[in-house]
């Protein structure tokens, strides 16, 4: 059914196009919700038909469409996807989907904020499915802009300095990640006899590239991927950015673009330079688990409900990073997973942080207590995604951790016990946040007589979530069977089938 | 024989210079009441247009180059796709300031004196020799000091053309006085026959290094590069504000052509004793454009710094001295042309209707006037280098091309120029970013309305223009990149 379509072209165009619809409709806030709702409406349904057409067991790039672009350059507008970008394409259209729907009540500039969630969802969108580097940083650099403005305009009290910090942060990352690329064209230009931005035309030669050459070109694409994560210690802009960002704006910030840089990793890190990548390893691990624990360590100390959901994720992004860091099969496919798992997962949390600001009229814990009384629904949503967070069996968050922690095992031996206290660390703070705030006598601090439950648009999000939270949690070989087989093909290719 | 192909465009664009006076008289005599401005601009955007038009025709035909007259002047694909570039910014300049300078005197000069600067540029582009290049510089220069002059009753633009003045002429006689040193070496005055006798072997190296520096510093003043930059920010803000536009895109691209024709065909062979040096100076360049920027409070001495920064990043070209890198450099000069002088255009629409130069003016302005806010923000995130724009693309050649030819032996420290650009880049966005956070996040001013702007059509034509350029550019690069790259392949035929 979808064999002559441009598929991938459709993901990234529908939503562009309904952003220029949205910026137009100035004059019909209505409109434009619609608009935006309905043009992220359609890259899920078609991602879904994708994931359905999908083939499994190959593991190769599919619905793959190239066409020259620069020719001067050898600059190439090539798409496709393989296991592991059309999970991440799922997750992107279905983020960003419900996110639109949560933003119902947006009434500021409402048109121009509905059509920056649609640009910032064809950026995310062009990341997961280009096979080009050109494009690929082109889509790279395309998400700042959007998510700026969303904290920029939309965003909390120290908005200003915060969407200012990220944006600069990132861009510094991203240009020295650009460096990296030039230098892979060139090297890979004299390699190939002709000039490419072909990502797997010039992983085809990574053999013949230098060992100094890789160690160096790996530092400068692995920089601009860690702080993307974000990894310790170059972590501070996302704090800042979690806390000012509107509710959406950390769904889509946590759930997607936190995920481009473990995905370059993957996609690029690994099988271009496969030699550094052995070389970092020891690297990897480091940044890993002291990202793992000192993400939970300062989770324990925040007041903030949302501050401490954003280092929650620096943690959870480390497991990805030490899944990564294993170099074999079953820690990356794990890692995949985990990306996949946290995506769902923190985009409850990150809902249930907006609608405790919101309803409630503060964050701070310490103000907070026994709203379970007041908000029975958001209560049970909130423990849902605590729960599903620190790892309980039957949730997805459980798989991915554990199966990162059985390839770390298998890898490393005993220094698992290491990043392992965090799973207790993490209990810790989630089980104190949920008695701060849902447990205990009502607080007197806020004006308790007006607090309402969830409204349509929160509980329909947060019920879809939850649900796929637990249906993959139960049912995890529906998300592996796309993954395993890609991964399996990059680390035969780079590792010799480790 | 004379083959007048080789001098075509300028001649047709000088006819016209030269007639607008008389259209302008006739205009007053017999249409009282007729914007003598508007019909002038009109005329002089119909010459502007057939010398661009007979500049594409040479490109698109893909002609071989025809000398003048044994060989002062040449056009081929390099002179004619500057004079493109060059005319391209004339076309918008003119266009824009049909409206901006209505209320002023003696409309019809103005137009005579931009094209006529036009043409000393397009000259500068065909020259083969250091003294028809001279000639052009001079015909730029002494149009440019009368343009910035222009309303002689504004204290600060007769301030600023006095200081233009004064360093221009410093800067022609620091080049005359390097260029007769040359030639009392190598008893030539064309750039081909210097490059031959010039070498690292020829006999009185010391006059050689004195003569490159002088030259380098005559042309530095031109181009503004540090240290001879501190004119630039006084004579931009002073200037009026569509001949600012003209400087910054236009004559100081002129500088650019005459220090690639100087350094990489006529001092080609001693290239090691000022390859590091460039590119020293061009990493200062861009750094001190840079950091100055980030504290200005006015949008024109803002700009003006930014463009210290980007005539640093051109530099990088110079230093690396490969084909690539020409192209590269030509490819940032064709976007910066658009997107400075569109920014600069902007400032002077929005002078038009009372908003004034200091960057607080612009808070709140995507509400008072969304197309030029968004023109604007398409402008910063251009010079920014942000994807999928123009300055992005020339950028991201420009800065590949120290990592090219870091690869060769002895060159691996331009690797650093590609470095310190990209730190600049990022440096860079801050004042950049800002001025967009001011147009869409802040509010405006207490005291100023927040009704829709009225502005005038041909200014808003103009940075149309631009933005269409600057989008265009960025998003399909083929053509205008392998015109660049024609171009340095017919530089160094």
């Amino acid at each position: 059914m979808l064999e002559n379509v441009p598929v991938i072209t459709l993901l990234i165009l529908i939503p562009l196009i309904g952003a220029m619809i949205a910026f137009l409709l100035g004059k019909h806030p209505k409109a434009s919700k619609i608009v935006a709702l309905v043009f992220s409406a359609i890259p899920l349904a078609i991602s879904v038909i994708l994931l359905s057409e999908f083939s499994l067991n190959i593991g190769t790039f599919q619905y793959v469409e190239s066409y020259s672009w620069i020719s001067s350059l050898g600059i190439s507008y090539t798409v496709g996807a393989d296991g592991i970008s059309i999970v991440m394409v799922f997750l992107t259209a279905l983020l960003s989907f419900l996110a639109i729907l949560f933003s119902w009540d947006v009434e500021e500039r409402t048109h121009q904020y509905m059509g920056l969630m649609l640009v910032l969802e064809v950026g995310v969108m062009g990341v997961f499915t280009s096979m080009d580097y050109f494009l690929f940083y082109v889509f790279w650099e395309v998400v700042l802009i959007p998510m700026y403005f969303l904290i920029a305009v939309w965003g909390g009290p120290r908005r200003s300095y915060a969407s200012i910090k990220f944006f600069i942060y990132t861009h510094i990352a991203s240009l020295v990640m650009l460096l990296g690329i030039l230098a892979l064209y060139f090297e890979a230009e004299s390699h190939l006899g002709y000039a490419t931005f072909n990502m797997q035309a010039i992983a085809s030669v990574s053999g013949q590239f230098g060992q100094l050459f890789q160690i160096v070109v790996f530092g400068a694409l692995f920089f601009g991927f860690i702080v993307k994560m974000p990894m310790v210690p170059f972590h501070t802009w996302l704090p800042d950015a979690h806390v000012e960002a509107p509710t959406a704006g950390s769904v889509l910030l946590a759930g997607l673009l936190l995920k481009m840089g473990a995905y370059g990793i993957i996609r690029i890190c690994l099988p271009t330079l496969p030699y550094a990548a052995n070389q970092y390893q020891i690297v990897m691990i480091i940044i890993a688990i002291v990202s793992i624990l000192y993400g939970a360590v300062m989770c324990l100390a925040q007041k903030d409900l949302k501050k401490m959901v954003a280092y929650s994720s620096i943690s959870h992004m480390g497991i990805v990073m030490l899944g990564i860091a294993t170099l074999g099969q079953l820690g990356i496919t794990a890692a995949v997973f985990q990306m996949f798992a946290h995506g769902l997962i923190t985009a409850v949390l990150f809902m249930i942080c907006g609608i405790v600001g919101h309803h409630v009229g503060t964050r701070n814990m310490p103000r907070l207590g026994g709203l379970a009384a007041k908000m029975p629904y958001m209560a049970v949503f909130m423990m849902i995604g605590f729960m599903a967070s620190l790892g309980l069996p039957g949730m997805v968050g459980f798989l991915a951790e554990f199966s990162v922690f059985t390839a770390t095992f298998e890898a490393f031996g005993w220094l698992l016990l290491l990043p392992i206290i965090s799973v207790a660390l993490t209990a810790a703070y989630y089980i104190w946040a949920m008695q701060k705030t849902l447990f205990g006598p009502l607080t007197k601090e806020v004006d308790v007589e007006h607090i309402h439950d969830l409204t349509w648009f929160e509980a329909a999000p947060l019920v879809v979530l939850t649900g796929l939270i637990v249906l993959f949690g139960m049912l995890p070989g529906l998300i592996f069977d796309y993954i395993t087989p890609s991964v399996k093909l990059l680390t035969a290719v780079v590792f010799g089938g480790a | 024989m004379i083959d007048i192909q080789a001098i075509r465009p300028e001649v047709i664009l000088a006819l016209f210079a030269i007639l607008v006076p008389a259209v302008g008289l006739l205009v007053a005599r017999f249409f009282k009441g007729t914007s003598i401005s508007k019909v002038c601009a009109a005329f002089s955007l119909v010459g502007v247009g057939l010398a661009f038009l007979d500049a594409f025709m040479f490109v698109y035909n893909n002609d071989a180059g025809v000398y003048f007259v044994g060989g002062l002047l040449k056009l081929d694909q390099f002179s004619s796709l500057f004079m493109m570039i060059f005319l391209g910014v004339a076309f918008y300049v003119i266009l824009a300031s049909a409206r901006f300078i209505q209320e002023d005197k003696h409309q019809p000069e103005f137009y005579s004196l931009i094209m006529i600067a036009t043409v000393g540029m397009m000259v500068v582009a065909s020259s083969t020799d250091l003294i028809t290049m001279f000639v052009g510089i001079e015909m730029t220069s002494i149009s440019s000091y009368a343009l910035v002059a222009f309303r002689k009753r504004d204290a600060k633009g007769a301030e600023s053309a006095v200081k233009y003045f004064i360093i221009g002429g410093l800067s022609s006689g620091l080049t005359l006085f390097g260029i007769s040193l040359l030639y009392g070496v190598a008893h030539t005055t064309s750039f081909a026959g210097i490059g031959q006798v010039v070498t690292m072997n020829s006999p009185m190296q010391s006059v050689i290094f004195l003569a490159l520096a002088l030259t380098v510093a005559g042309l530095g003043f031109k181009v503004a590069i540090v240290p001879f930059h501190m004119w630039a920010p006084d004579v931009y803000e002073g200037a009026p504000t569509t001949v600012t536009a003209m400087l910054a895109a236009g004559s100081k691209k002129m500088g650019f052509v005459a220090l690639f024709k100087l350094l990489l065909i006529g001092l080609f062979a001693i290239r090691a004793n000022w390859e590091m040096m460039i590119g020293i100076v061009a990493i200062v360049t861009m750094t001190v454009g840079n950091l100055a920027a980030i504290s200005q409070t006015n949008i024109k001495r803002m700009l003006a710094y930014s463009s210290i920064a980007q005539a640093g990043y051109i530099l990088i070209s110079v230093a690396v001295g490969t084909q690539y890198a020409l192209s590269a450099g030509i490819m940032q000069i064709m976007t910066h042309a658009f997107m400075k002088g569109g920014a600069f255009i902007i400032v002077a629409t929005l002078a038009t209707v009372a908003v004034g130069e200091s960057i607080n003016n612009y808070k709140g302005l995507a509400k008072r006037a969304p197309f030029i806010a968004f023109g604007m923000m398409i402008m910063m995130f251009s010079l920014a280098g942000i994807p999928p724009l123009a300055g992005f693309f020339s950028k991201f050649v420009l800065f590949s091309s120290p990592i090219q030819q870091s690869a060769v032996a002895g060159s691996e420290w331009m690797v650093w120029l590609a470095v310190a650009g990209i730190i600049n880049s990022a440096i860079s966005l801050y004042y950049y970013l800002r001025i967009v956070k001011y147009m869409y996040v802040d509010e405006p001013e207490e005291g100023t309305s927040t009704e829709k702007l009225k502005l005038p059509k041909s200014m808003v034509a103009a940075v149309a223009i631009c933005v269409f350029m600057v989008i265009l550019i960025g998003v399909w690069p083929d053509p205008f990149f392998n015109a660049a790259k024609q171009a340095a392949a017919a530089f160094f035929a």
